[in-house]
């Protein structure tokens, strides 16, 4: 399926509670503040929940910045506009 | 800033009624912070918890906002149940919370019962099961001895690996029939303590499908294992409970007609045309009015609201062999062909109810739209385009769910329909005072007695606008009133001679020295208008007169709901003594007067006094 990009960092932002005009490829586990373990978690649950798509235990591990998210969405068959 | 920020969560509530997805309601729980500054109510909530719960937590806080209250949710730490419950000086007792939650995963709450069941021998299964009980009796004896709060604990799930498999259901002694058998001991031992609610996670995780609803994956790397399918239920169905705790149980259900209580269109289609039978399509709007009418028995009044002719819409409930719905089961209509928000306007004014009492019900998306934005108060369903998810779409919200159920809820909604009557023979009085006296009232009146307390308690939530206080009762507060020497608990029973209306009137009375403080005096909306009141404030008087009081005094405690009541002391003789911001105290000096009749207009019984 083809989505807005919008779709995707507007998740983001609301779990890590930042701008979504902020984010951009270098976002990432490091370089967000509340991006912990548990808030991985609900990133993993609300990505699946937005996508309808289920991530592999690798891929939930995998995701720890933005390009990888949308490179694993993509295998997913989520392509982004 | 203010106004902007009132505008967002405006907003995202409004999106979240249309699309309740899991990061929409993250997005309203972000709003939760500054929510109180805009005057949404703190609700504090505690969580007791033996896995990874907090993905669960923005469900519960954005629906939360959406109930008007801003939720403060603090957690135990991760499975430390038991040092939390045992020391008083844990901060989820400190949290000074509204409302207590125990959530305890049942893999880990007994591993033996549900993964390793066959290597039990009955006798230790047994075992396991009182274990279970009274290792949770004392948990929640320890609560209780540190918080009067709810409590909300879950239930165990049906086993879905059932360990004989085909076998399993075939005998009690099996896992299935121990685990039911475990569920119903466990809420046989919680009735002994005031307050406790199960939420049933075997019949959530049912309807969702065990499959669906447990992630495997994240609990096994996270201990977290409520899935993506069960976030937005599961957080759903404790709101639920914020909901019925806090007095916004809803009251009315306004229901459109064509194509919502029957396929087609009656003002087309005529009586003969319309879908409304055993047979499909007609069959899924026959079973769809039956739920409307189990509604109506559970205590909830119905309406119509519908772009129709009046007589055209009639002609169905007293003329259609299929319908089950019947005219005397509407309290009011508003069938013409103005514009819906003015209708149901109308409707809330006629019931005499808040308008964030209603939900509406609706086919068509425009008038849902239309509806959604004039009233935002008024919970609104858009119905799906299959008339087969009907009942479904009207039930799993949940909005009409309360935590009492009596015979008066069951009567309740016959008295709205009788209620109406009984304004149209007004309109025909001389007098009010002949009106009054024609109704042939008649009132028992006395200290409460301990069947009396479950609907005692529910008035104290559910009753807004004639209430002085607007204090916030549960069944173990009462008790507390009733049981101790210097409070009183008053009743108040009506009849009239058109319905009997049941207990709708409390009064609750603290006596300090000589002064007899009325701290709750509340009457049921459907009994005003007769003066019940009267009977309240003289069965005061009289009891403080006996404990020889010197004075009796009273608070008004200023609501959005309750401005009719702001001058109800000053009407009954007292003097002001005080004025704040919130409100307003009073005092009435007893002492060497005579005492008070009951009005002359209603028959007085005095019982227990």
């Amino acid at each position: 399926m083809a989505v807005k990009e919008d779709k995707l960092k507007k998740v983001l932002a609301t779990i890590f509670k930042i701008d979504a005009a902020g984010i951009d490829d270098n976002t990432s586990v490091d370089t967000v503040e509340r991006w912990d373990s548990l808030n991985h978690l609900n990133l993993i649950l609300a990505l699946e929940s937005e996508f309808e798509i289920s991530f592999t235990e690798e891929q939930t591990i995998e995701i720890m910045n933005y390009p990888l998210i949308k490179m694993v969405l993509k295998e997913h068959g989520v392509e982004f506009q | 800033m203010t106004a902007a920020l009132h505008k967002e969560i405006t907003n995202t509530i409004a999106r979240v009624k249309v699309d309740p997805t899991y990061i929409a309601y993250s997005a309203l729980a972000n709003l939760t912070d500054s929510a109180p500054d805009l005057g949404f109510p703190q609700y504090r909530i505690s969580i007791l918890r033996n896995f990874t719960i907090e993905p669960l937590i923005p469900v519960i806080k954005g629906e939360a906002m959406r109930l008007g209250v801003a939720a403060d949710v603090r957690l135990s730490d991760f499975d430390a149940i038991a040092e939390s419950v045992f020391n008083s000086q844990s901060q989820i007792y400190s949290h000074d919370p509204h409302l207590m939650i125990m959530a305890q995963w049942p893999e880990t709450w007994s591993p033996a019962l549900t993964n390793k069941f066959l290597t039990l021998t009955p006798e230790q299964i047994d075992d396991e099961v009182e274990r279970v009980v009274e290792t949770t009796r004392n948990l929640i004896q320890a609560i209780r001895s540190n918080s009067t709060a709810p409590l909300i604990i879950n239930n165990f799930l049906l086993p879905t690996t059932r360990t004989l498999g085909i076998l399993d259901f075939q005998s009690e002694s099996h896992q299935t029939h121990v685990i039911l058998r475990l569920n119903r001991a466990l809420l046989e031992m919680s009735k002994s303590f005031p307050d406790v609610y199960w939420i049933d996670l075997m019949s959530l995780f049912s309807r969702v499908g065990y499959d669906n609803a447990v992630d495997q994956r994240n609990w096994h790397i996270a201990r977290a294992p409520l899935s993506k399918n069960v976030l937005v239920p599961l957080g759903l169905e404790y709101a639920k409970f914020i909901r019925a705790l806090s007095g916004k149980t809803r009251k009315c259900l306004v229901l459109d007609c064509d194509n919502t209580l029957w396929g087609g269109v009656i003002g087309e289609d005529g009586l003969d045309g319309i879908k409304l039978g055993q047979t499909h399509p007609g069959s899924s709007f026959v079973t769809f009015q039956q739920e409307c009418l189990n509604l109506y028995n559970r205590g909830v009044i119905l309406a119509l609201c519908s772009k129709n002719n009046e007589a055209d819409v009639l002609d169905v409930f007293k003329n259609h062999p299929d319908t089950i719905l019947k005219e005397h089961h509407f309290a009011t209509w508003q069938v013409n062909w103005d514009d819906k928000a003015t209708n149901i306007r109308r409707i809330a004014d006629e019931l005499n109810i808040d308008i964030d009492s209603l939900v509406f019900v609706d086919d068509n998306a425009f008038e849902c739209d239309w509806v959604r934005s004039q009233l935002p108060q008024v919970e609104v369903i858009h119905l799906p385009k299959e008339p087969f998810h009907y009942r479904r779409d009207l039930i799993s919200p949940g909005f009409f769910d309360s935590l009492a159920f009596s015979s008066e809820d069951k009567k309740r909604s016959a008295m709205y329909v009788s209620d109406n009557q009984r304004k149209l023979r007004m309109m025909a009085a001389t007098s009010l005072n002949d009106y009054l006296v024609n109704l042939n009232l008649r009132a028992e009146i006395g200290r409460a007695n301990k069947d009396d307390l479950p609907r005692i308690s529910q008035l104290t939530q559910k009753t807004n606008q004639f209430n002085v206080t607007t204090k916030r009762y549960t069944e173990g507060d009462i008790e507390r009133f009733f049981g101790a020497p210097n409070s009183d608990v008053f009743f108040l029973r009506l009849t009239d001679r058109i319905s009997e209306l049941g207990l709708i009137g409390v009064a609750i009375v603290e006596y300090r020295d000589t002064v007899a403080d009325i701290d709750s005096l509340l009457l049921s909306c459907r009994a005003l208008g007769r003066g019940a009141e009267e009977v309240l404030l003289c069965a005061i008087q009289k009891s403080a007169a006996t404990r020889a009081c010197k004075k009796l005094t009273g608070t008004y405690l200023m609501s959005k709901k309750n401005m009719q009541v702001s001058d109800f002391y000053e009407k009954h003789g007292f003097t002001l003594t005080e004025k704040t911001p919130h409100g307003t105290r009073w005092e009435l000096a007893i002492e060497g007067r005579p005492l008070p009749n009951y009005p002359n207009w209603i028959n007085v019984l005095e019982i227990n006094t």
